[in-house]
C-alpha cells in the first residue's frame, strides 16, 4: 500500500511540475529555444520516471498527450515539440529493439516493407500490428522492466547532447573562417554564433560586422559586439540599411536561427531573409549554426502563421499620438528564410546542405509523431 | 485518354505465358472500365491477372513470365512511363519476397487473391494525400491547376468539403481538352472556377497564389512527367515566385533520371518534322507529355508525406537497395 501511496504522491508532484512548467512557458518566463528545449527534456525525464505502464503504447500515448499540452502553451516555439518527438522516437526505438531481439527473426509477418510497397504488402496496418503482435502477454512484463532505465538513459543522453551543442559547433569554427576575412552576422542574439566566433578568434584574426537588428535586439547587439571586442576581434556595428552596400566586402554571412524546418528553410530573427538575399546576389556563402534540437519535422505550409509578432511600441512609440491612429504598425520577430538562400547548415553532427535536412528529420523523428 | 495505336504482340508459344492471354488488351480493359484507376495500378492489376492464369513451377519461371509480360506491355502502350513505374515496383516486390523468404508460392497466392485490395488501397492513398495536402490551401486562395489530375481534384474537393473558400483557374489543356472535365467536376461541387486557354497562363499567373499539378510519373531527380503544358506553367510560376506543388501517389515514382525533355521516349515523332504541306491531324500528333525539372518544383505531396525533391530518390533507393 505504501508503494501505491508514494506512487500517487509522485503523480501529484509530477502534475504540479507540469502545471508550473506550462505556466512559465505561457508567461514567457522560459525564453529562447535552448532554455525551452532543456526544460522540456528535464520535465520529460521526470515524467518518464514517475509514470507507470504495463504496455509501451501506454507510455507513448501519455507522452503524446503531455507533449500536445506543452506544445500548445507556446505554439510558435518549435523546440518544445522537437524534444518531445525526439523522446517519442527514442521510446519507439527502444521497444522495437527489444521486440527484434526477443522474437528471433521476427519479421515473418512483415517483409522488408518500405512505404512504397505498402500498396502490395500483406499487412493492412503495418505499424500497429507490429507493435501489438511483437509483445505477447508473457513478454510484456519483462519488456516493461527492461525498458525504463534505457529510456531514462536515452533522455539523459539527449540532455547531455543539448548541453554540449555549442562546444561541438564552435569546434568547427576554425575551418570555416579564413585569416583576415570579414564576417557579417545578422543574428546577434545567438549564443551559438558568439561561441563559434570566439573559438575561431583563438586561432585566426578576422573582422566581424554586426547588424543592429532594430528594434528588437539593439541591446543584445551591443553586448555581442562588446564580447567580441573583448576577445580581440575587430568589430563594427552597422545599421540594417547598410547591409547591401557593404555586402561586396563580406566574405561570409554566419547566422543563428530559431528553428530549421523540414524543407531546409529557416525561421530566423527578423531581417535575416533580406540579408541572405543580399548575400545571394553577391554570391556570398551563407552559413547557419544551429543545434539539431532546432530541426523541426514540420513543413512550412503557412509561413505567416509561424511568424511571432512582438511589441509594436518598439517600432512606433505610443506617445506619438498623431501617427498611432492613422498607421498600421507591425513588429514581426521572426523571418522565413527559404532553403535556396542558405548554403550550409552547421549542426552538432556536422555540416549539411539544406536540401539534406529531410534526411536528418527522417533519422531523428518518426512519421507517426509529427502530429502530436 | 488520347487515341493509342494498337500493336498486340503475341508471345511465342514456348515462352511459358498462357496462350491467348493478351496483357495489353487486359490493361486497356481495366483502364476503360474504371476511370478512377491510374495507369500503374492498371498495369499491376493486369500482371495479377496474368499470375492467376499461369502455373509457374519454379521461382525463376515466375520472374521470367513477369518479365516477358512487362516488356510486352511497355511495347504495346504509348506513353508508357507511368505504367513502367507500376511494373517495376511489382517485379521488385516479387523479387524481394523470393529472395528474402523463398516462399514465392505464398507470395503469388497473396497477390492473386488481393488484386481488388490493391485497387482499394490505391484509391485510399489519394484520400490520404488529400489530407496531407490540406494545410496548403487557405481561405481566399487563388489556385491554378492544369489538365485533369484525379489526385489534385480529390485534394480540392476535400478542401471544399472542409469549408475552405478558394477559387480555381483551370487551363483548357489542348489537344486533349481535359481541363474542361476538371472544371465540370469542381463546379458541380461548388468550387468557383474559370477555364482559361493554355496561352493565358502568363496573364493569369500574377493573380494566382499557388499552383497544383498532378503527375503521371515522378523521376528519380524529383522532376515530373506530366501532360504537355506543365513545364511552361512551372517556368512561369518560378519566375513569378509562386509555389508549385506536385500531388502524386508514391507508386508513380519511377527509376528514370532524365536530364532534358528529349531523354524521355519520344512518342510523337511527327512533331519533330517540318513539312510544306498541310496535314489533316497535325494537332493530334502533338506531343502529349513533357518533363518538368525538380528545381521548378517547391514540394511533392505524396502518401508518404510532403517530400522535397531530394526525398524522392531516398524512397526509390530504399525500394531498390539490395
Amino acid at each position: 500500500m505504501s508503494t501505491v501511496g508514494t506512487h500517487i504522491s509522485k503523480e501529484k508532484d509530477l502534475n504540479t511540475q507540469i502545471e508550473s512548467f506550462v505556466a512559465q512557458i505561457k508567461r514567457r518566463q522560459i525564453q529562447g529555444s535552448y532554455n525551452v528545449a532543456l526544460a522540456t527534456a528535464q520535465l520529460l525525464l521526470r515524467a518518464v520516471s514517475a509514470t507507470r505502464w504495463t504496455h509501451i503504447d501506454q507510455l507513448i500515448t501519455q507522452i503524446k498527450v503531455l507533449g500536445k499540452r506543452l506544445q500548445s502553451a507556446q505554439p510558435r516555439e518549435l523546440a518544445c515539440g522537437n524534444i518531445i518527438r525526439r523522446v517519442l522516437s527514442l521510446i519507439r526505438e527502444e521497444s522495437e529493439d527489444t521486440n527484434d531481439s526477443e522474437s528471433g527473426d521476427g519479421a515473418a509477418n512483415s517483409p522488408l516493407i518500405t512505404s512504397m510497397f505498402s500498396l502490395l504488402s500483406a499487412n493492412d496496418e503495418y505499424d500497429s500490428t507490429r507493435m501489438s503482435q511483437g509483445l505477447g502477454d508473457g513478454t510484456s512484463r519483462s519488456v516493461k522492466r527492461d525498458l525504463k532505465p534505457y529510456i531514462i538513459e536515452g533522455i539523459q543522453e539527449l540532455i547531455d547532447e543539448l548541453r554540449s551543442i555549442d562546444e561541438s559547433i564552435a569546434g568547427m569554427g576554425v575551418e570555416m573562417i579564413h585569416e583576415n576575412e570579414t564576417i557579417l552576422t545578422p543574428t546577434p542574439n545567438s549564443r551559438t554564433v558568439l561561441k563559434f566566433l570566439l573559438r575561431a578568434a583563438q586561432k585566426r584574426k578576422f573582422t566581424v560586422l554586426v547588424v543592429e537588428v532594430f528594434p528588437n535586439d539593439v541591446e543584445k547587439t551591443h553586448e555581442f559586439a562588446l564580447k567580441l571586442a573583448g576577445a580581440g576581434i575587430e568589430t563594427t556595428v552597422i545599421t540594417d540599411a547598410m547591409v547591401y552596400s557593404i555586402m561586396g566586402r563580406v566574405g561570409k554571412v554566419i547566422l543563428g536561427t530559431n528553428a530549421v524546418l523540414a524543407n531546409g528553410g529557416l525561421l530566423a530573427s527578423a531581417g535575416a531573409t533580406m540579408i541572405c538575399q543580399c548575400a545571394n546576389v553577391h554570391r556570398t556563402p551563407v552559413v547557419v549554426c544551429t543545434g539539431l534540437y532546432k530541426l523541426s519535422p514540420m513543413y512550412p505550409f503557412d509561413i505567416e502563421s509561424l511568424i511571432e509578432v512582438g511589441d509594436t511600441g518598439k517600432v512606433l512609440e505610443f506617445e506619438d499620438g498623431s501617427l498611432v491612429d492613422k498607421v498600421n504598425v507591425v513588429n514581426p520577430l521572426y523571418d522565413y528564410v527559404p532553403p535556396e538562400s542558405v548554403d550550409l547548415c552547421i549542426t552538432n553532427m556536422g555540416g549539411y546542405s539544406p536540401s539534406f535536412m529531410y534526411r536528418l528529420v527522417l533519422d531523428h523523428y518518426r512519421q507517426e509523431d509529427v502530429t502530436l | 485518354m488520347a487515341p493509342l495505336e494498337t500493336s498486340p504482340l503475341r508471345s511465342p508459344p514456348d515462352s511459358g505465358a498462357a496462350d491467348g492471354f493478351d496483357i495489353v488488351a487486359t490493361y486497356r480493359k481495366f483502364l476503360d472500365e474504371d476511370p478512377d484507376m491510374t495507369m500503374p495500378v492498371a498495369a499491376i492489376e493486369s500482371l495479377v491477372v496474368l499470375l492467376s492464369q499461369t502455373e509457374p513451377t519454379t521461382a525463376s519461371e515466375l520472374m521470367d513470365t513477369l518479365a516477358k509480360a512487362v516488356t510486352e506491355l511497355k511495347k504495346g502502350v504509348k506513353n508508357s512511363i507511368s505504367l513502367s513505374a507500376g511494373c517495376d515496383m511489382f517485379q521488385r516486390f516479387v523479387l524481394r519476397n523470393i529472395q528474402e523468404y523463398g516462399d514465392w508460392e505464398a507470395c503469388r497466392r497473396h497477390l492473386v487473391k488481393n488484386g481488388g485490395l490493391f485497387l482499394e488501397r490505391a484509391k485510399a492513398s489519394r484520400y490520404k494525400i488529400a489530407e496531407l495536402g490540406l494545410p496548403f490551401i487557405q481561405d481566399d486562395d487563388t489556385i491554378l491547376i492544369h489538365s485533369h489530375s484525379r489526385a489534385v481534384t480529390e485534394l480540392l474537393l476535400l478542401a471544399a468539403r472542409r469549408h475552405i473558400r478558394f477559387r480555381v483557374y483551370i487551363t483548357e489543356s489542348r489537344p486533349t481538352g481535359e481541363g474542361l472535365s476538371s472544371a465540370k467536376t469542381l463546379r458541380d461541387n461548388g468550387i468557383p472556377a474559370r477555364v482559361i486557354v493554355d496561352g493565358a497562363v502568363g496573364w493569369a499567373i500574377q493573380k494566382v497564389d499557388k499552383v497544383f499539378i498532378g503527375a503521371e510519373g515522378v523521376a528519380e531527380s524529383g522532376g515530373i512527367i506530366n501532360r504537355i503544358g506543365t513545364y511552361q506553367i512551372a517556368v512561369l510560376a518560378k519566375d513569378s515566385n509562386k509555389p508549385l506543388y506536385v500531388v502524386a501517389e508514391s507508386h508513380k515514382f519511377v527509376r528514370l533520371f532524365p536530364l532534358s525533355p528529349f531523354d524521355l521516349p519520344n512518342e510523337s515523332p511527327n512533331a519533330s518534322t517540318f513539312t510544306t504541306e498541310a496535314e489533316d491531324d497535325e494537332i493530334q500528333s502533338s506531343p502529349l507529355l513533357d518533363f518538368t525539372s525538380d528545381n521548378l518544383i517547391t514540394a511533392l505531396i505524396t502518401d508518404i508525406g510532403v517530400l522535397t525533391s531530394s526525398g524522392v530518390s531516398e524512397e526509390l533507393i530504399k525500394m531498390w537497395y539490395d
